[in-house]
């Protein structure tokens, strides 16, 4: 392209080829890299719905609970003075307070209105009406995974 | 029949029947009921009163564990003749005065070693718990109008308390005691006023029994006794609910008012709660005003007053928090965030009201104060979880807002191209 | 570059590419006062292309039970980075798939582009629209929510009051008499594998048929086309369909960024149905129709009467390019061109007075 203005014209047209190509590119990156990001599996494999990985056994003594959480709502899993592991939900039967382990009492045991619930889960004492939910239990190793729906 | 061996096969009959037969008034080794010549005779009878006790028989516990008629009522069982079945010399007792009918069952009832037969862990102090009771006092000095172990239980066709038909079982016995306590006209006779079992069938005891079916609940016989019935006296009224509401009698020992009750003679925590007609507390009931609880001894100023009127305030800004996160929280969670942890801090913070609503019952503010700080801080932390989600909503809309900018700029140069190419 | 040319070399050598290359360089696109309306099949492919990829990694975390499906969505929206966005561009883009495969239908009819002898065409088009509806019917259930379960639940029941076969076609798509996991199970495999093959086959014919027929011309244009020149398909053509394609992007930007999808509550069969259950837009001016509709006719149900009226309309218009039969000679009908605007203002009017709440 010769003519007075043929350096500007060049320079013009290859400006706009670099438009393009850059907001073309910038365009394709920015579609990319979500799908880039997204079937990279997050930290979390799956949605802690199901099943969850509720406690270290090394860090369950004998005669000890711990609560974990299943998603929002709150589990307790213990471990009896002869080694058994067992876990509940701890969301109380009466009015939804979390349940605690008492070793003294050797009962779960609810601080807001003195409910107490056995070793099975069974309410024994005070005002909740039903036993908490039992979960299934398996120890692989150290690791110690609850399951809903026992 | 000169024969001998008819005879002796006569004779033989007849001794073993005299054998088999057991004295009248002693019990029989469970039998059936054709053997029981009572019933027989009486269901074919025309008069109601006469054949209605015959037909209850099938589901009477009596008659299952061999107890027949004649148990009660003695008599000769075995014949078919009414003058010998019902003789007076055979132990025949006919029907029984409400005077006699405590004592009736109590001879059996009461005697712990012949209960040990049929159950051995049922109660055997009913008639001694009867007699120290107001309908057992009342009977004692004539009056025949209160009840005896038959007005409850029923005297023919008596179920355990266990089966869901009998009139004591827990979700029934409301309106077995109602079939006298709700007459205000037979009560105002004992200074009572008839109005208790309308009261209690609108509390949350009695919605919890029938509605939630929760035998666990209080009904009439579990504070003022079953047998022994009596309603509780001023000092004990907070053993009866304490037996319960451990939790809330432990806070109320606790507080100035454990003595200061029991100074003025008052029932403690009827006071404020009721004793039949008992409802759901509210937070609202704090206070010195109209419809509040404290008013009735306290007055606006007094430190009674100033210490309801800094609980209530307490209560109030927890629930008030509470509402607003939640509202924040769901509406975050609506446009898809997750908010699990939110949550968990809401439940820890309804769970210290829960808490700090027992407490009132030390009546310290610095107690309840306590527990609607840490709700107070549990909100705030959800209150925060949401923000930074709405913050992360604004920004991805940011992100979007500047990629259309791109795509804008994107759609323009190759315009600008395709016109370059077509000049 | 050096590579690229080599490699191409390397093809030509083996596959003769010339005549790809002389056909794509030598394809022309006719321009008129209405070529603005072939960019709508474009732009539905791109919208189709979206849903293909985007539900390919939407499939990498989703899970087709009624136990997990609400769950997984649910992950899909919470945990997966930029999950959101692929699961909102996947549901808008749905529905702007469908948007435009009305108005390509509609702006092809218009321009009579279904006459002799692309019937073909049009045939392959109507079924790929059907398609459409039915991916987006399919789709629709996949999170498992309250609003979907209801909606699922009354669009499936009309197809029991087809006559003989109405309660075989019912279990066939319900999986069984109500709608259960067992119809989110069979709804998947609609919507990833049967749809898609079915789709790809008669995508592929419908593009087929384009590219060995060339671009219609409307009646009574012929003239200003040829005065107008055509333009080349590559680059001129595809340029300006980068646009369109671009626009149709950043549309689907702005919808996921300012209108992004719900998730809703999770779906609980023995629940009550919600308030104002109703199916997608895209079905609303027949649902709204069939609603209006007494509760018999000269004595047949209602609805059946009106099921029989789409069934009815839809044949007709299925078979407008023999219905139509000026159209085989050059001149289409004005009846028939009437009829489309008739339609298009009836569908119209429909699906806004419903949105509008017009219908309550």
């Amino acid at each position: 392209m010769s003519g007075p203005d043929g350096a500007s014209v060049l320079s013009r047209r290859s400006l706009l080829n670099w438009l393009l190509g850059t907001t073309l590119g910038a365009t394709l990156g920015a579609a990319l890299y979500p799908v880039f990001r997204f079937v990279i599996p997050p930290e979390v494999a799956e949605a802690p719905v199901n099943r969850v990985l509720a406690a270290k056994l090394s860090e369950l003594p004998l005669n000890s609970g711990k609560i974990f959480r299943f998603g929002a709502r709150p589990g307790i899993v213990l471990r009896t003075s002869d080694g058994a592991v067992r876990a509940f939900s701890a969301v109380c039967t009466h009015l939804n307070c979390t349940v605690q382990y008492r070793p003294d009492l050797q009962h779960i045991w609810c601080a807001c209105h003195n409910g107490h619930y056995d070793l099975q889960g069974k309410n024994i004492a005070g005002p909740p009406p039903r036993p908490l939910e039992a979960y299934k239990v398996d120890v692989k190793g150290d690791e110690v995974y609850v399951t809903k729906g026992a | 029949m000169r024969n001998p061996p008819t005879l002796a096969l006569t004779f033989a009959l007849a001794a073993s029947a005299a054998l088999a037969a057991p004295p009248a008034g002693t019990v029989r080794a469970p039998g059936k009921h054709a053997e029981d010549t009572c019933s027989a005779c009486h269901l074919a009878l025309d008069d109601a009163r006469l054949s209605t006790p015959a037909k209850l028989t099938d589901n009477d516990i009596h008659h299952q564990q061999g107890v027949t008629c004649a148990g009660c009522h003695g008599g000769d069982p075995t014949s078919e003749d009414a003058d010998v079945a019902m003789d007076a010399k055979k132990g025949f007792r006919g029907n029984f005065s409400h005077q006699a009918i405590p004592e009736m069952c109590g001879s059996c009832h009461s005697d712990a070693a012949f209960m040990l037969r049929y159950a051995p862990n049922i109660p055997t102090d009913q008639l001694a718990q009867y007699r120290t009771s107001k309908h057992g006092q009342a009977l004692a000095k004539g009056d025949t109008d209160v009840a005896v172990c038959t007005s409850c239980h029923g005297a023919h066709g008596v179920l355990p308390v266990s089966d869901a038909r009998s009139p004591v079982y827990p979700t029934r016995i409301v309106d077995t005691c109602g079939r006298c306590h709700a007459d205000a006209a037979l009560m105002t006779r004992y200074g009572i006023k008839g109005d208790e079992i309308a009261e209690y069938k609108q509390s949350v005891h009695y919605a919890t029994l029938v509605k939630k079916n929760d035998l666990s609940a209080p009904t009439c016989k579990s504070c003022h006794g079953a047998h022994g019935a009596t309603p509780p006296g001023i000092s004990s009224v907070s053993n009866v609910c304490g037996t319960c509401h451990l939790t809330q009698r432990e806070r109320f020992d606790l507080s100035p008012h454990k003595d200061a009750f029991a100074a003025l003679q008052q029932p403690a925590c009827e006071s404020c709660h009721g004793n039949h007609a008992i409802l759901h507390p509210e937070d609202t009931w704090i206070g010195v005003g109209d419809k509040q609880v404290c008013g009735g001894c306290h007055s606006a100023g007094d430190p009674g007053a100033t210490a309801a009127a800094a609980m209530s305030a307490a209560l109030a800004g927890a629930t008030t928090a509470i509402d607003t996160a939640e509202a924040r929280v769901d509406r975050v969670r609506k446009a898809g965030m997750l908010m699990d942890d939110a949550d968990v801090k809401l439940e820890g913070a309804h769970q210290s009201v829960v808490l700090a609503q027992v407490q009132i019952h030390t009546v310290d503010p610095a107690r309840v104060g306590e527990q609607t700080k840490a709700a107070l801080s549990d909100t705030a932390a959800a209150g925060k979880m949401a923000a930074d989600a709405e913050a992360e909503i604004r920004y991805r809309r940011t992100g979007l807002f500047i990629s259309l900018v791109v795509i804008a700029v994107a759609m323009v140069a190759l315009i600008l191209k395709v016109r370059s190419i077509e000049r | 570059m050096r590579v690229l040319e080599s490699l191409w070399r390397a093809l030509d050598e083996r596959l003769d590419l010339a005549p790809l290359v002389n056909f794509a360089t030598h394809k022309e696109v006719p321009q008129h006062r209405h070529s603005w309306a072939y960019y709508f099949g474009g732009l539905t492919l791109f919208f189709f292309f979206v849903q293909v990829a985007t539900g390919i990694l939407l499939l990498l975390y989703y899970r087709p039970t009624a136990e997990a499906a609400f769950e997984s969505v649910q992950f899909i929206v919470t945990r997966v980075p930029f999950g959101w966005l692929i699961r909102s561009i996947h549901s808008w883009s749905a529905n702007l798939m469908v948007l435009a495969a009305f108005a390509h239908m509609f702006s092809v009819y218009m321009l009579g582009s279904y006459a002799k002898p692309r019937e073909l065409t049009w045939w392959s088009g109507f079924a790929l629209l059907l398609l459409a509806m039915g991916f987006g019917f399919s789709g629709y259930l996949l999170p498992w929510n309250e609003l979907a379960f209801f909606a699922t639940r009354v669009g499936t029941d009309m197809v029991s009051k087809v006559p003989l076969v109405g309660g075989w076609l019912l279990k066939y798509l319900r999986g069984g008499e109500e709608v259960t996991g067992a119809t989110l199970t069979r709804f998947f495999g609609f919507h990833v594998a049967v749809l898609p093959m079915i789709t790809t086959a008669l995508l592929a014919a419908h593009l087929a048929f384009i590219q060995r027929q060339g671009m219609h011309i409307p009646e009574g244009l012929e003239e200003e086309a040829r005065q107008r020149k055509a333009i080349r398909f590559v680059p001129n053509f595809m340029m300006r369909e980068g646009v369109v394609w671009l626009a149709g992007l950043a549309a689907l930007a702005a919808l996921a960024a300012f209108f992004p999808w719900e998730l809703g509550a999770k779906a609980d069969p023995f629940a009550s149905a919600p308030a104002g259950i109703r199916p997608e837009w895209y079905f609303l001016f027949m649902f709204e129709a069939l609603k209006l509709l007494p509760s018999h006719v000269l004595g047949i149900e209602g609805e059946l009467v009106g099921l029989g009226v789409f069934a009815l309309a839809g044949l007709v218009w299925f078979l407008v390019p023999v219905l139509d039969r000026g159209s085989r000679v050059g001149h289409r009908s004005r009846a028939f061109f009437v009829l489309g605007w008739l339609a298009l203002a009836y569908i119209l009017s429909f699906t806004l007075a419903s949105l509008a709440g017009v219908f309550k």
